[in-house]
């Protein structure tokens, strides 16, 4: 039952900047993904939130108090790794009940609450069991379990699935979002997969090289990405440079009408942005066309998958399955006008 | 094919044989003939006949017992303050600050020191003329040599203990070391996250993980220093002697006739180093499961 | 930690350290350093005269020590390293009983079968000879030597070796292009140990050299029961030298994190 906010975070390491400036909430219950790729900083966010690490700017609070005074093993901030586990001496009963043996409860009541943890997590009767004695997914679910059972303030997991093969990990996923939903523990989770942040998150994070660039619900970052970047890392990368004056894009390859309730962005230069999927090959009317050289097809089982060049910029589009775009030939795309999107130009791109 | 498979079923114990072979011969064989001394078989001197009057010679002499406390305490108290100290270093040096490297180096210094040295140079310490005992006088805190502490050339070997602590600290250290920087600061981590404190990080969650190395070592150290010679003989009285040099003293004798009595000295001394040893790794098991 | 706690215990491993070295340096180039005096009223080069001496036997007991502790050393490594990689990589029948028969010297007291030996060499007429005395040495090398290596083979594995097989290399080119620079970190240390153990033994030397085999400790010794501390402290410098170059050569491999030190773990 705790709100977990961030206030100007930062930390540096000599003179390299690992997290700049962060500021967010984490809501009551709430499970937040930090996304991002490796290196943004966002596992040192989670160090600071436990307090294994020290922020050097900013401040950490808990509903609404800054905890940054508290140690890491007063703040019921607990923290699971992607790897090393299991403390390899301990068995699995003596592994969960770790954490309410340090807060000296007796052993009886750590014997009832482990054996409660492991019917929860579905690994009922394991407690003599040894860590090296468990497969990859039980140990990560004995390592939850170890997490869970100490009630915990904010539960912090850390790359929770990425040692998993990719059956494992939809079961890890299940589980995760069912306990997180039952126990109602504020939770953060690192990591650097998209389509897991998408499927397990209440609301992604989403960093690059230490700041924040969006923070919102999932579909957002399909539908409304914030920059050109942000969009590109849920791979969409089909940008249209444009200037918009009022309810119209000029480009390149004509002007373009967009809708103005949706559209965000203000009169200017910006950049035009449609996710692949979301093209028609096969135009209803005559609004919206512009014209792209096909590069290469590739079948894709369901659809079709094109590259093409678009005014000097490489767009992905999906097309039906049997789509016969002949390479070399240019073909019509139609944009249709709800879901056009405008990002800010940024001086990078072309 | 054949022939390969023969080579194949042979290759482990051609790769085995040359080492067993040494140690059991010479090993072997030198332990079959000191314990066949110190029952009384020694041809050379017209002895062949088993008896176990060596053993009960010594075993009715109040002077073989107080060696024999004398040099359990030597290597137990040496043992574990080793240990202590060593687990203190490692756990200093563990961490990544400015100078660790050269640290880590200055802290291995003495692993190769011979033990002959680091003697001598106890002595020129903590002698009664040693340099400490000259640095009080200089401090105006004592006036003669006898005013030192007689460290040295004493009854309770803490010179002896010393010595063996400035070599086996950092041997003990360099493993625990190694051990700790293997575990890396993940488990620790989690242990502090799950609300443990410093002390119960260290109890629960680090010990447990150092223990094997620890333990194979401090086992090596109390054999080591449990049997050792130089050391008790440069260092300690003339009276209680350490077993190692009693044993050797009456060996060395130019009276044979003492010989037997020196292997059943010596064959008691490793039955009660492999007993202790045995009951010690036990009990170590024990204690890292509960 | 604290750095204040840090800043102490540096403080007094440093101490502890050099602590009883420093009056051995100053010893050897002092001469009538009466108590109390804390410095010797004057320098000298006495007892490094007297060393360079052939009477002092100094220059003879080094070379005899060094001989032996190479001989020592090759011989561990020969008969050591094959036992090493068998007990890492292959498992066998009796596997448990051999591991511990390499390591039983280690344990058990060595004066009952030095003692022992003794008489047996004397009737072999190994006594008073380099290779007896290195055949006694030879005897707590091997555990040391089989205890680091076996752990190195063991994490070094046979992946490697495997590649190189079918890239077309033959045993002996595996050997020394890929298995050899993969373990050399691991057999300095080890060599370094059966070099040291071999270079301070005085016990056994004495026993099966019979004062005919003249090593450092041998000359050293009487010394030690003596008075003339000048003498001592500077043939202790001498013993120390190789001792010291040897761990220059091979502390890195000590003090890291790796295998070679892991090994004694598993005792």
């Amino acid at each position: 039952m705790t709100v977990v906010t961030l206030n100007n975070l930062t930390r540096r390491f000599d003179n390299v900047i690992a997290v700049n400036n962060l500021n967010l909430e984490v809501n009551d219950g709430e499970l937040v993904a930090f996304l991002g790729p490796s290196g943004c900083g966002k596992t040192t966010t989670l160090r600071m939130i436990t307090g294994l690490l020290l922020p050097s700017d900013g401040d950490v609070l808990f509903d609404g108090v800054s905890i940054l005074t508290v140690p890491t093993e007063k703040r019921g901030a607990v923290m699971v790794f992607q790897k090393h586990l299991l403390f390899p001496t301990m068995s699995v009963a003596q592994n969960v009940g770790f954490g309410l043996k340090m807060q000296g409860l007796p052993q009886k009541e750590i014997n009832m609450r482990v054996s409660e943890m492991l019917e929860l997590i579905r690994l009922p009767g394991f407690e003599t069991r040894r860590p090296h004695e468990l497969s990859g997914g039980q140990q990560q679910r004995i390592a939850l379990a170890r997490a869970l059972i100490v009630r915990p303030k904010v539960l912090l997991l850390d790359e929770p699935l990425a040692n998993l093969d990719a059956n494992l990990r939809l079961e890890m996923r299940e589980l995760i979002r069912s306990l997180q939903h039952e126990l109602e523990i504020t939770s953060i989770f690192v990591t650097h997969d998209q389509e897991e942040a998408v499927m397990l998150a209440d609301r992604i994070a989403l960093m690059f090289d230490g700041e924040l660039q969006q923070f919102a619900e999932p579909n957002a970052f399909y539908e409304r990405p914030s920059t050109a970047q942000v969009a590109n890392f849920f791979r969409n990368a089909n940008l249209l440079k444009g200037k918009r004056v009022g309810n119209q894009v000029e480009t390149a390859l004509g002007t373009l009408t967009i809708d103005t309730d949706r559209v965000v962005q203000p009169d200017g230069e910006v950049l035009l942005t449609v996710r692949p999927e979301e093209i028609n090959l096969i135009p209803d009317s005559a609004e919206n066309i512009i014209y792209g050289e096909v590069l290469t097809q590739v079948y894709m089982g369901t659809y079709s998958q094109m590259q093409l060049e678009v005014d000097g910029n490489q767009w992905l589009v999906h097309g039906p399955a049997n789509f016969d775009a002949q390479v070399g030939n240019k073909i019509p795309l139609q944009l249709p006008e709800p879901r056009i999107w405008l990002l800010p130009l940024e001086r990078k791109l072309k | 094919m054949r022939w390969l498979r023969l080579v194949e079923k042979l290759r482990v114990p051609m790769m085995l044989f040359p080492s067993i072979a040494i140690l059991v011969v010479l090993f072997g064989g030198g332990l079959l003939v000191g314990v066949g001394q110190s029952f009384g078989y020694f041809p050379v001197i017209g002895l062949d006949d088993f008896t176990f009057a060596y053993y009960g010679d010594i075993l009715t002499d109040r002077g073989f017992f107080a060696s024999l406390w004398l040099t359990f305490r030597i290597a137990l108290i040496s043992t574990f303050l080793s240990s202590v100290l060593a687990v203190a270093c490692a756990l200093v040096l563990r961490d990544k600050f400015r100078g660790s490297r050269f640290m880590t180096f200055v802290f291995q210094i003495a692993i190769p020191i011979p033990h002959l040295v680091a003697a001598a140079g106890i002595v020129l310490l903590v002698g009664q003329s040693g340099m400490l005992s000259r640095l009080m006088v200089a401090l105006g805190l004592t006036q003669t040599p006898g005013d030192f502490p007689p460290i040295v050339y004493d009854r309770a070997g803490i010179a002896i203990i010393l010595t063996f602590l400035w070599k086996e600290v950092p041997f003990i250290g360099i493993v625990v070391l190694a051990v700790l920087q293997g575990i890396g600061p993940q488990y620790e981590e989690i242990a502090q996250t799950l609300g443990a404190n410093g002390w119960q990080r260290f109890r629960y969650v680090l010990l447990p993980l150092i223990m094997p190395g620890l333990l194979s070592t401090s086992i090596i150290v109390f054999a080591f220093v449990f049997a050792n010679y130089e050391i008790p003989f440069l260092l300690g009285v003339k009276y209680p002697q350490t077993l190692p040099v009693m044993a050797f003293e009456n060996y060395k004798d130019p009276d044979l006739a003492l010989r037997p009595q020196a292997m059943a000295v010596s064959v008691v001394l490793a039955v009660i180093a492999i007993v202790l040893l045995v009951a010690y790794k036990q009990l170590a098991k024990y204690a890292i499961k509960t | 930690m604290p750095k204040s706690v840090r800043w102490f215990a540096l403080i007094v491993i440093v101490l502890a350290v050099f602590g009883p070295m420093i009056p051995q340096l100053m010893w050897s180039f002092a001469t009538r350093w009466f108590f109390p005096n804390l410095l010797p009223p004057q320098w000298s080069l006495e007892s490094w005269e007297y060393i360079i001496t052939p009477s002092s036997r100094v220059a003879e007991g080094f070379m005899n020590s060094l001989k032996i502790a190479i001989i020592v050393s090759l011989l561990s490594i020969l008969v050591g390293l094959p036992a090493s990689r068998a007990l890492a990589l292959h498992n066998f029948k009796g596997k448990a009983v051999i591991e511990w028969l390499l390591m039983v010297p280690i344990i058990v007291p060595g004066i009952v079968s030095t003692m022992g030996i003794h008489l047996v060499f004397i009737r072999l007429g190994l006594t008073n000879t380099f290779l007896g005395v290195s055949l006694v040495h030879l005897i707590p090398c091997i555990p040391y030597m089989v205890l680091v290596m076996s752990s190195v083979f063991a994490n070094y594995g046979t992946e490697l070796e495997d590649t190189a097989r079918t890239l077309g290399a033959n045993p002996l080119q595996v050997f020394w292009h890929v298995t050899l620079p993969g373990i050399l970190p691991g057999l300095m240390v080890a060599t370094m140990f059966t070099f040291l153990i071999s270079w301070g033994q005085y016990v056994t030397t004495l026993l099966i050299g019979g004062g005919t085999i003249i090593t450092l400790p041998m000359v050293l010794f009487p010394f030690l029961q003596g008075i003339n501390f000048s003498a001592a402290a500077a043939i202790s410098l001498v013993f120390v030298a190789p001792a010291i170059l040897v761990l220059v050569l091979t502390s890195r491999q000590l003090g890291e994190e790796s295998s070679v030190m892991g090994g004694f773990g598993r005792l």
